[in-house]
């Protein structure tokens, strides 16, 4: 009996051991970084997540493209552009370029692109990067439904005209940013939702897919049909899933991977020495959202005193410990001409009292309240020292409740929570970048806030051409979102960390934290 | 043998006699933690953070500047909760399950142990963390999963002592009394089984505290700012690393599970070498 089992057992088990060997043994990529939690998503249109924005930066081109050290728009698959004198009208002339399967791109492609993603049944988070752009708005919006009214439009295979609401300074930034990437029609009309699998996906950028496997890693490979394949010096570059930044810092010592984005806190301290830390400023900010559409934070005071009841300067000091700076407001310190408003400061006596006075004196009475972050060791310690905080100076228990990232990201978009951990790195150097998003009903709003006179003021300096007017405007925004009715509680402004092994070259410092691999090179020193 | 046999011959297994001490000293210090604990479990003081052992901290402090030994002490609480309290709700359900199948017999016993038998086959963790993810996370789900889970070899072990005893003469002399069936399995069958239940129960307290262990490694058992050993060891985790090791966040709280584990194993196995010395299941 055994004579005839054991064959029949072991061979298909021999087998099966043999094919996952040989098809997985593949060679490792010349770089290799940790990028974070499994993406939520590869298509440009859809992600809003900074992982994923940087996956798809090497995998798209859009018009124009991030100068590598000071992030001015350099010409990309627009070889060179024309605005009109009043600033409305833009016109792109694009190169002769191809997709990675040699089709022809062209501008009837950006005008697709740029219509998929405005079009109410894709429900782009991110749409409204396009708002600047004539009707763009309304037609996301689903007041009009002819697309030929909004301001797009290829006059010829290789010219784009593009024209604005108004004059808007950073219009050349945003053709860099993924929502505003071109895709391929013929792609997606063939696969649907599958085609950011790889083997589907077709980009035109410096890299393409290769492989994604969950949980595990994707895998880019230099695009030789790339308009700029010749600048290109890398071959390959493998992104690893890993949600546990500890497990992403050893496998760095380690040797399995060549650059990370991010560092486990307590070990900030140690690292600062080394020749493979570089930390910088970084235009970005990490709050909390509050859900104002639920009981207790649909009341501003019950917000303000969490906000008064949190001492920044602690977190910053004892937990993230890398230098970050407390913030009390959400644009970051380093925007050129922007003076922000005060804030509300660390003031416990103060939140006691606007607590009792929203009807919960001492914390007496207070609703269970969970706050909601996306597991992370980082997040986690967060939370723990504010809970503690609340608990002490409010007489406030909050639970604390974490998820994985996609989960996660799907219970704020849904105002499933009540106090969420939220994060946001500027897309461009300008306060709007930061302020817009929360005008009522933004695609990244996510804390069911609306206020008129916000949504007015952010209209208003979208329009405003002198700058000291502008920032003045976003000022007296920001004083509402911070001051008076904080839907969100800023907590910290980052600052970056790159940790690359000294053979990656080709990695320049910036506030937006943006390093393309495009640009990026391995030198080993011969031993 | 008399009651003073059995003991004798419990002490003098070492392991087992050493196991059971130390069980004694934990219980001990769990019961009276309140009021020797040094300091507040959840009381941060962020200037204190990662202090080594000292003798203000004997088991020094933890990222947040929390008294590390309070916070094993109150974990210690919670972590053998975990344990009594669903080793409980298996024997609850083992107990009368078993007896259940084991006293009716024929096609509602191949029916009952079928069942189990395919329980068995599902990977029981998933069970349990579906279910801390449909009812919520609060501990008491845990005690009741946990238990859930645990029951199935309490079923079987106690379907065999009532098969062996039922056909027993006190058994047949009930009948003829006209004791009716739960009478006779509550009041003749069980006190005569419960030496294997009992030992088995022991090695069942230390397995629940492991999958809690296991749960609260994964993020999915007790929350912050409560702690179990499972939870601080994961604490410690994170602050393991090529460059920096705070060595004492993961040494202390692992030891005293490990500790406390063998101990279980080590005073379940004396009782069954002393209660059952004929079984060796």
């Amino acid at each position: 009996m055994f004579k005839v089992f054991l064959p029949l057992i072991l061979v298909p088990v021999i087998a099966c051991t043999a094919i996952t060997l040989t098809t997985h043994r593949c060679q490792r990529a010349e770089i290799t970084y940790v990028s974070g939690p499994e993406p939520e998503t590869l298509d440009p249109a859809l992600l809003t997540g900074a992982l994923e924005g940087r996956i798809v930066a090497a995998l798209f081109e859009g018009l124009t493209q991030y100068h590598p050290k000071d992030l001015s728009p350099t010409p990309g698959i627009a070889r060179e552009w024309r605005v009109s004198e009043d600033g409305l009208v833009y016109t792109f002339f694009l190169r002769e370029s191809c997709w990675s399967n040699e089709e022809p791109l062209t501008a009837h492609d950006f005008v697709y692109s740029w219509k998929r993603t405005l079009l109410p049944e894709t429900a782009a988070d991110y749409a409204y990067q396009l708002y600047y752009i004539k009707n763009a708005r309304a037609f996301n919006e689903g007041k009009i439904e002819d697309f030929s009214q909004v301001g797009v439009c290829a006059l010829d295979d290789y010219t784009l005209e593009v024209e604005l609401e108004r004059p808007t300074a950073f219009f050349l930034d945003l053709t860099s940013f993924p929502t505003l990437l071109p895709v391929d029609r013929k792609c997606i009309e063939r696969y649907g939702e599958d085609w950011t699998k790889p083997g589907n996906m077709v980009s035109n950028g410096p890299f393409r897919l290769v492989e994604w496997r969950i949980n595990d890693k994707l895998r880019m490979v230099k695009n030789p049909y790339y308009w700029d394949a010749d600048q290109v010096r890398l071959q390959s570059v493998a992104a690893l899933s890993i949600e546990s930044i500890n497990t992403g810092f050893n496998l760095y010592e380690t040797g399995g991977a060549d650059y990370l984005f991010g560092l486990p806190l307590p070990i900030v301290q140690v690292l600062k020495g080394r020749n493979d830390f570089h930390t910088d400023i970084y235009l970005a900010t990490y709050f909390y959202r509050f859900n104002v559409t639920r009981k207790p934070f649909d009341d501003p005071r019950v917000r303000k005193a969490f906000a008064m009841a949190i001492d920044k300067g602690e977190i910053v000091n004892y937990v993230t410990r890398g230098g970050e700076v407390p913030a009390k407001t959400l644009v970051p310190p380093g925007m050129p001409h922007y003076q922000p408003p005060l804030g509300v400061p660390f003031d416990p006596e103060e939140a006691r009292r606007l607590l009792a006075e929203a009807g919960y004196p001492a914390g007496k009475g207070f609703p269970k309240v969970e706050l909601l972050f996306n597991t992370s060791e980082a997040n986690k310690d967060i939370a723990e020292v504010v809970q503690q905080m609340w608990k002490k100076h409010l007489g406030v228990e909050v639970t604390l409740v974490n998820q994985e990232w996609k989960v996660f990201l799907s219970t704020v978009k849904n105002l499933d929570y009540q106090i969420a951990r939220g994060n946001w790195i500027g897309d461009y150097v300008d306060p709007n970048t930061f302020l817009d998003m929360f005008v009522t009903e933004g695609g990244n709003n996510r804390t069911g806030w609306s206020n008129p006179r916000y949504d007015h003021l952010i209209e208003m300096a979208a329009s405003e051409i002198v700058t000291r007017k502008r920032m003045d405007i976003f000022q007296e925004a920001e004083k509402i979102l911070v001051e008076d009715e904080l839907p969100i509680l800023p907590i910290y402004y980052h600052v970056s960390f790159n940790i690359y092994r000294p053979y990656v070259k080709g990695v320049y410092p910036n506030i937006l934290n943006v390093h393309p691999w495009k640009y990026m090179w391995i030198e080993r020193e011969e031993s | 043998m008399d009651k003073r046999g059995y003991l004798r011959r419990f002490l003098k297994n070492k392991p087992a006699a050493a196991g059971g001490g130390f069980i004694l000293f934990i219980g001990l210090i769990i019961l009276l933690t309140p009021l020797i604990a040094p300091y507040s479990y959840e009381e941060q003081c962020l200037e204190d953070q990662y202090q080594g052992p000292s003798p203000h901290h004997w088991m020094g402090t933890d990222s947040k500047g929390r008294d590390l030994i309070t916070r094993v002490m109150y974990g210690g609480r919670i972590s053998l909760a975990v344990g009594l309290a669903g080793t409980a709700v298996s024997l609850l359900i083992g107990v009368t399950y078993g007896s259940v199948a084991g006293f009716l017999g024929g096609k509602i016993d191949n029916t009952m142990m079928r069942i189990v038998d395919t329980l068995y086959g599902l990977p029981f963790m998933f069970l349990v963390i579906l279910l801390m993810t449909v009812v919520g996370r609060s501990i008491y789900v845990l005690f009741i999963a946990l238990g859930a889970v645990q029951w199935l070899t309490m079923a079987r072990i106690v379907r065999g002592q009532i098969i062996m005893l039922k056909e027993r003469e006190f058994v047949e002399a009930a009948r003829a009394l006209g004791a009716s069936k739960p009478r006779i399995i509550i009041h003749h069958l069980i006190p005569n089984i419960l030496g294997p239940v009992v030992v088995y129960a022991t090695l069942t307290v230390p397995a629940v505290m492991l999958e809690e262990a296991f749960l609260s490694f994964l993020g999915l058992g007790v929350q912050p700012p409560a702690s179990s050993w499972g939870s601080l060891a994961a604490d410690g985790m994170t602050v393991i690393s090529p460059v920096k090791t705070y060595w004492w966040l993961v040494v202390f709280p692992g030891a005293t599970l490990a500790t406390t584990l063998f101990s279980l194993n080590f005073l379940g196995d004396g009782l069954r070498d002393a209660l059952e010395p004929h079984s060796n299941y």
